[in-house]
């Protein structure tokens, strides 16, 4: 047992301070310096940061369910929209222990390479593009392992977004009526690979101008079945994605215009391009990235994976047909950092700013919050990221020995128009797509990455 | 959920199709990874949907194409016979079989048989529809997937017609002129045919397609694929389609359309998704680089597929019997090949194309129609005794020595008739009137019709017909035949079909820029080049147009956000322009005709623009829909439209049709007089399954 040296308030005070002074995270030692040294997350934060009994004298306890009946004692821990989902909608959620084992914060591979960035962390050029203290292009890893500044803290959600070289999701995406039936039920797949931000250090195919290949397939519903998008990010962050597509009408690939980052891509849906890993645009097409507070918060970091459920399909509770939220443990972060920013690239974007809630330890966000024009809020786009084990069942990351890590769900809520995209990180989805984690990246680029890829993906 | 029911759906359908390798996909792996052996990755998925499409017309205007909605049907013409020049007439219209004429004959012919008021009307009965189309769909697409690299993909699309409309009877002209005798009888001896597509010979040349009058069932798509690295081999039937452009197919040049169902009115934004005609084809595609794909098939030729007669769409008027010689001129066994090459460097681009290929729409000339039936009537019965007391001393393969005045080519008019293009027979052109309206409406030049069926037909001489040197010579001989044939007559024409080298080259530059309305703005310019292309003749003669042809397109599109309250609208531009055909082919030269004179031809080009945009609702529940063609010689097709994706399952599609091509000069300038008919409201319900 830790004798406690400052009062219950300590903490969060001087999570205050040190956003006035742009410190780092952590509180009794820089969290970067712990990490740095593999060491105990407890060295950097005292106990009632730790540990939401302490935090909350007792009244709420590590495996308390929260439901209505109980939000208010935590409500200044929750973001707005889940405080009204829990009050309102009929949502609940398990507090499960903090988590403090750095390992399992990360993919292996990208703990490893954010260890050693740790000794020789990324910096901005000219630009405003990430490279190493040698002006070259970043080599993987968190760049800025002790994000100080709005934009170190994008830079880390940006440069790699699923924090491995290759990873292809099969995705369901239900998207709920204000009234909770199913409106919509797709399936899709999503699939990323990095040609820079790489684990092993090199550049993909020498294509040093890029950064990412992305390639979404829709497999379900009919209407939408084999259209499928090819962005092609460059490394400029300044720059739009080149973006081609494959429309069952057309039968080919067009090349499309990329801007319409504020659009739904299918019918129902609440989410946009831009709303996925909070950083779905090119980094330097927002900007005022401002830091707005530093604190404790719930929410569902490090959770488990579904994967002993069939398909990886997790039980759903709440909302007016009980559907609507997905059952999850939430769980008490020492420093969330809330980031604010803003769509400067588009003049006309419907989105004012937006509000990411990142776990300071991981630099991953759980919420991601956007902002009407009026400064209303819209869309809660919810992410939860974790270990793929539970129990003795593993999902294996791309070294095939370490637990894969990666998002298990969004919830996607427009809170204006109460409609639900739930969208699940499934192991299979329409036309026996997988998941993947582990894949010979050649092999991935010529199957999912070229014009010839989506054309052949597409329905005929 | 779909999530949790879809491994297991899957797993089921796998084991229910294939048994015991179903065992291979069914271990409860966990290890999410790529590698596998073989058979590990099978798969089998199936999706659908089925769908009610209507199209209600607004305007009541029938297909004038169709005998029911001939404009003629409504309309009194006054026909007067004359001499021939061939029997001492001078020059057609000099001598009038009727008063006037029957003088200078001395009085020896009755004036009330050779001159006459024709009501078209009387012969044949109008249509009356509310509804110009209405089926019933249903496709699904299934893929086999075998192994990594082995697939096997199809699409089967099924359609209904329940043939609700009004429509033509041969039936009912049954007892008039001996009824409607030559061309293909499952198209021009009963009710309208829907969707058989059947070539002189009998066949039905479409591969996996099986089809009666009102169904309509084929795989537009049947192939083997195989995969490796950047090698994409795609073997079977299947459709090809390249370029940017939407809508104008200047590298869109692999396959053919099928016309058959609702022509081009479909909603624009679908482009031809459901109309390119596929083909037995082997496709190559091959990622040479990052930035370079290279694409290449060889297919076995399948032409563009036009309504039938007297179907709600058909384009080719039905007094014409159409011989479709894909088969008998060995078209069947011709191949097309074709290569292009696409580069992508960024903002830049570029495409190369070469394609060597039968033209699938084919060129129409007059062929005999193979019809032995005399003449009737009175002028008809003294046309036939005149031939019959000719001697016949020439024979038609040396038709040149004989005179048509003063012998004879063959036994009686009947066979002789049977070698011209023409059978005399009901529901054919009534009228002088009606042949010149109607040359002019398909964009041919009724002399210049007449005379090639003249000249090339020794037959037609041998009957007394002789080339007309204008307009006025024209129209008196057509109406003096049309009487001497007891009412109409009907045309035969060949449809065959001409190779072609077709090139094309395309750039493609994205815009950046500050200014938001210029930013991601794609540019798009594609230019098509055919060599000495093959073009219908004006008069249909075989005697093809054969012209060099360019086409360019530019097309420009965007998102932009108008409104704060509604996501981005994607608008689309484009703009076209041929030297010498119109968007569908007909050669500029037969345009500008009317019923009062031959066509002149069309000087420069035809043009065309577009402008369309896409405007979804918050959530893209509902999105509007416009797409307009305008032609720049006074013809408008306006399509407004909105389609409500329901959710659960269910979309709803609408859309308006507003066709205009009289908007300025002379209607048979532009390409949209053409469908003019078919102004109409859409909709479209549809299930997926």
């Amino acid at each position: 047992m830790r004798i406690r040296k400052y009062d219950v308030d300590y903490g969060r005070r001087a999570l205050m301070q040190n956003l006035a002074i742009g410190a780092g995270a952590g509180v009794l030692t820089p969290l970067s310096k712990v990490f740095a040294a593999q060491g105990e997350i407890r060295k950097s934060y005292p106990d009632e940061l730790l540990s939401i009994d302490a935090y909350t004298k007792g009244k709420v306890k590590t495996g308390d369910t929260i439901n209505a009946s109980n939000v208010e004692l935590v409500k200044e821990l929750l973001d707005p929209c889940i405080y009204m989902q829990v009050k309102s909608e009929g949502r609940k959620f398990r507090i499960k222990k903090t988590q403090t084992d750095w390992s399992t914060m990360f993919p292996a591979e990208f703990y490893e390479a954010t260890l050693r960035s740790t000794k020789s962390p990324g910096k901005f050029d000219a630009d405003g593009n990430v490279v190493t203290q040698d002006g070259k292009s970043w080599v993987g890893g968190l760049p800025f392992p002790d994000p100080k500044t709005g934009d170190e803290v994008q830079a880390n959600l940006c440069l790699s977004w699923g924090r491995a070289d290759y990873n292809q999701y099969a995705v369901n995406d239900v998207v709920l009526n204000p009234d909770g039936s199913v409106g919509y039920d797709y399936e899709f797949v999503w699939s990323e690979l990095q040609t820079q931000a790489r684990m092993d250090g090199k550049i993909f195919q020498n294509k040093a101008d890029l950064l990412r290949y992305q390639t979404v397939l829709f497999t379900s519903t009919q209407d939408v079945a084999g259209s499928s998008f090819l962005s092609i990010w460059y490394y400029d962050q300044r720059k739009f994605p080149g973006l081609y597509g494959y429309l069952p009408q057309f039968k080919r690939v067009r090349q499309f215009p990329t801007n319409q980052r504020f659009e739904p891509l299918i019918p129902g849906v609440t989410w946009f391009l831009t709303d996925p890993w909070a950083a779905g645009d090119p980094m330097r097409t927002w900007g005022e990235y401002k830091i707005v507070e530093r604190k404790p918060m719930l929410g569902a970091y490090n959770v488990t994976a579904d994967i002993d459920q069939p398909n990886w399909m997790a039980k759903v509770h709440g909302g007016p047909k009980g559907t609507t939220f997905f059952d999850t443990d939430f769980e008490f972060v020492p420093e969330v950092i809330v980031l604010e920013s803003k769509p400067t690239a588009y003049p006309r974007a419907p989105v004012g700013r937006r509000l990411a809630y990142i776990d300071a330890r991981n630099s991953i966000y759980n919420g991601n919050t956007r902002y009407d024009r009026q400064d209303k809020p819209w869309v809660n786009f919810e992410t939860a990221f974790g270990q793929y084990k539970k129990g003795d069942k593993v999902v294996y990351g791309p070294d095939g020995k370490n637990p894969a890590w990666s998002w298990t769900y969004c919830m996607s809520y427009d809170m204006q128009t109460k409609r639900m995209s739930r969208v699940r990180h499934l192991e299979q989805c329409g036309a026996g797509y997988k998941s993947v984690f582990s894949a010979d990246n050649e092999e991935m680029y010529n199957k999912w990455c070229t014009q010839q890829a989506i054309q052949r993906l597409g329905s005929v | 959920m779909k999530g949790d029911r879809n491994m297991q759906r899957t797993q089921r359908r796998v084991g229910a199709t294939l048994g015991v390798l179903a065992l291979a996909i069914t271990g409860n792996a966990v290890h999410a990874g790529e590698a596998g052996g073989f058979f590990d990755d099978m798969n089998i998925n199936f999706a659908g949907f089925v769908r009610a499409e209507s199209a209600i017309s607004t305007t009541g205007q029938e297909n004038p194409n169709n005998q029911g909605g001939n404009i003629f049907n409504s309309q009194t013409v006054a026909r007067t016979a004359y001499l021939p020049p061939a029997l001492g007439g001078g020059q057609w219209g000099a001598i009038p079989l009727g008063v006037g004429g029957n003088q200078q004959l001395g009085g020896l012919l009755p004036p009330i048989a050779f001159t006459d008021e024709v009501r078209r009307g009387d012969f044949i009965d109008a249509d009356d529809n509310a509804f110009n189309y209405t089926i019933l769909r249903a496709e699904t697409e299934m893929q086999l997937t075998l192994t990594d690299h082995w697939s096997v993909i199809g699409r089967l699309r099924a359609i209904y017609d329940p043939t609700i409309y009004q429509q033509f009877n041969p039936g009912s002209v049954g007892g008039v002129q001996g009824a409607i005798d030559g061309g293909e009888k499952r198209l021009y001896k009963g009710r309208p045919n829907m969707f058989e597509y059947i070539v002189e010979g009998g066949d039905k040349p479409n591969p996996l397609e099986w089809s009666g009058k009102d169904y309509l069932v084929y795989f537009p798509a049947l192939l083997a694929e195989y995969t490796s690295g950047g090698l994409n081999l795609r073997v079977g039937n299947q459709q090809l389609a390249w370029g940017q452009s939407i809508f104008f197919r200047v590298f869109d040049v692999a396959n053919g359309l099928d016309l058959r169902r609702h022509l081009i009115m479909d909603r624009a934004l679908e482009e031809f998704s459901d109309k390119r005609v596929p083909q037995l084809s082997v496709r190559l595609s091959y990622q040479l680089s990052d930035t370079i794909l290279l694409d290449s098939f060889v297919a076995k030729f399948q032409p563009t597929v036009f309504g039938n007669p007297n179907t709600p769409y058909n384009v080719i008027p039905a007094q014409f019997t159409v011989h479709d010689l894909y088969k008998e001129g060995g078209y069947d066994s011709k191949l097309n090949y074709g290569l292009r090459l696409k580069g992508d460097y960024g903002q830049v681009s570029f495409q190369l194309m070469a394609t060597r290929r039968y033209n699938p729409d084919g060129v129409f000339r007059w062929t005999e129609s193979g019809v032995q039936k005399p003449l009737s009537g009175l002028l008809g019965t003294a046309v036939n005794l005149a031939y019959s007391v000719k001697p016949q001393l020439g024979n038609p393969d040396n038709a040149g020595a004989c005179s048509p005045t003063l012998c004879r080519l063959y036994d009686d008019i009947s066979e002789a008739l049977s070698h011209t293009p023409f059978e005399a027979s009901p529901a054919g052109v009534y009228s002088a009137r009606e042949w010149f309206n109607y040359a002019a409406q398909v964009r041919l030049d009724g002399v210049a019709g007449l005379n090639a069926a003249i000249e090339e037909f020794a037959a037609s001489r041998d009957v007394f017909a002789t080339p007309a040197d204008n307009y006025d010579q024209a129209y008196a001989e057509l109406d003096t035949f049309f009487i001497a044939a007891g009412g109409s007559m009907r045309g035969h024409i060949a449809r065959q079909y001409f190779r072609e080298d077709v090139f094309g080259v395309g750039a493609s530059y994205v815009n950046e820029s500050e200014n938001d309305l210029l930013n991601q703005m794609i540019f798009n310019l594609e230019v098509q080049y055919t060599p000495e292309r093959t073009f219908t003749n004006k008069g249909l003669s075989r005697n093809f147009v054969k012209q060099d042809e360019y086409t360019v397109s530019l097309v420009v599109d965007k998102w932009h956000r108008f409104f704060n309250e509604f996501p981005g609208t994607y608008i689309l531009f484009q703009a076209l322009t041929k030297n010498r055909s119109d968007l569908v082919g007909r050669h500029l030269g037969g345009f500008g005709g009317s019923e009062n004179k031959e066509a002149p031809g069309k000087s420069g080009n035809s043009n065309y623009l577009v402008l369309g945009f896409l405007q979804p609702w918050p959530n893209k529940i509902y999105e509007i829909e416009f797409a307009a063609l305008v032609d720049l010689e006074g013809g408008m097709l306006a399509q407004p439209g909105l389609r409500w994706n329901a959710g659960k399952s269910v979309t709803v599609e609408g859309f308006y049709n507003f066709v205009d091509g009289r908007l300025w000069g002379n209607p048979n300038d532009n390409l949209l007089s053409t469908i003019d008919f078919a102004e109409e409201f859409t909709l479209r319900v549809s299930y997926q399954f």
